[in-house]
């Protein structure tokens, strides 16, 4: 029996599982016999059941580019010939 | 004769770094030769957005080191992503087989890839970035946007206020990280109404108040679909937004024609065909 992460893996690669209806994915993840919490997530349509089955943390996404934190980089040649740095907002104290 | 290659070969050998993407949706987006980088290395680091994305990539190789760690309320985030880039280059200097892997497309808004292939390559160091299907590119195919059609600005919201930008409503605008518009310490992972306030502000300049705004995320897991929401703008800074929620605005006004440009084109093909006849 696949756990929850290959069955995962096995509805995203799946055209035919990736969009099917949360009834029918259902359907299919109970004939299969998988795990309570993925069928659970599937049928409420909330994957936080899954992540509290599975431990995993809620990661943050946040990953910026042309932000006034680059004022903390240390200089570098490229970084003095950057208009964008010349024009930054001094940072809160 | 033929030389046998010295097993010291393997103590001596250059380590190396591939920044690959994971794509936005486990199971759905991961390339092959994405996931060959990640087999074949000798250590893994991860930046995903879903801990059970990563739960995924650690099926994948049995050394993945996950950077979510290193974020932290209250610290700033380029403290964290140095940390990342020192974290790598640290293995690739030890002469290993490094792959960053990145949720989405890993030179996307995303600071340390490039930061770190740039220093691994600076140090003479074999380094590289393999795309990733990202959260742009399943928003075009979410929301049914062709950004060919009447252009599109991307910039993370926070430029738009820390910066002059100029705006053009005749196309689309799509704006990043709204939930943490604003936030000039890069230690907050969200900001409250009276910064997006700020932001209505700003937009209001180029649409009116009651201009549609779409909120839009990508689904992560594939048992999930994609979040989209639609409001008025007039209603953006009393919204409960995400930092991984994008605001999208379609156009307010028709593409003028620039009928001087035309003229001159006008010319230029009456020019062609007189060429063509003598």
């Amino acid at each position: 029996m696949a756990d929850a992460i290959e069955m995962l893996e096995t509805i995203g690669r799946s055209a035919s599982l990736r969009h099917a209806s949360a009834e029918e994915l259902t359907h299919i993840l109970e004939r299969e016999l998988a795990p309570e919490a993925l069928v659970a997530a599937v049928t409420q349509e909330d994957s936080s059941l899954l992540h509290a089955m599975l431990g995993s943390r809620l990661n943050q996404v946040p990953q910026v580019v042309q932000t006034p934190g680059r004022e903390e980089e240390e200089p570098e040649p490229e970084d003095e010939e950057d208009p964008l740095t010349s024009v930054i907002p001094s940072r809160p104290k | 004769m033929n030389t046998p290659i010295s097993p010291a070969l393997d103590v001596t050998r250059r380590g190396s770094l591939a920044c690959v993407g994971l794509g936005m949706t486990l199971g759905s987006h991961l390339t092959p030769l994405a996931r060959s980088h990640i087999e074949q290395a000798d250590v893994v680091f991860a930046a995903l957005s879903d801990g059970v994305v990563e739960l995924w990539l650690e099926r994948m190789h049995p050394d993945v080191r996950s950077l979510q760690p290193y974020y932290a309320e209250g610290k700033s985030r380029m403290k964290t992503y140095r940390q990342w880039v020192e974290l790598m280059m640290a293995e690739v200097r030890a002469g290993k087989r490094v792959c960053g892997v990145f949720y989405g497309h890993p030179g996307v808004f995303a600071w340390s890839p490039h930061k770190a292939i740039a220093m691994a390559r600076a140090e003479g160091f074999e380094a590289h970035m393999e795309p990733g299907i990202s959260a742009e590119d399943c928003l075009y195919a979410d929301l049914g946007i062709d950004p060919g059609r009447y252009g599109c600005q991307h910039f993370e919201a926070s430029q738009l206020l820390f910066y002059e930008r100029r705006i053009d409503p005749a196309g689309y605008l799509v704006l990043w990280q709204a939930g943490l518009v604003g936030d000039r310490s890069l230690a907050r992972f969200k900001t409250g109404s009276a910064y997006r306030q700020l932001l209505v502000e700003l937009l209001e300049q180029d649409y009116p108040l009651g201009h549609p705004v779409i909120i839009y995320r990508a689904a992560t897991l594939p048992i999930d679909r994609p979040r989209i929401r639609h409001m008025a703008l007039r209603d953006l800074a009393q919204a409960t937004l995400t930092p991984e929620e994008t605001i999208v605005l379609p156009p307010a006004c028709i593409l003028k024609p620039n009928l001087a440009m035309h003229e001159r084109l006008e010319a230029l093909d009456r020019q062609d065909k007189t060429d063509a006849l003598a």
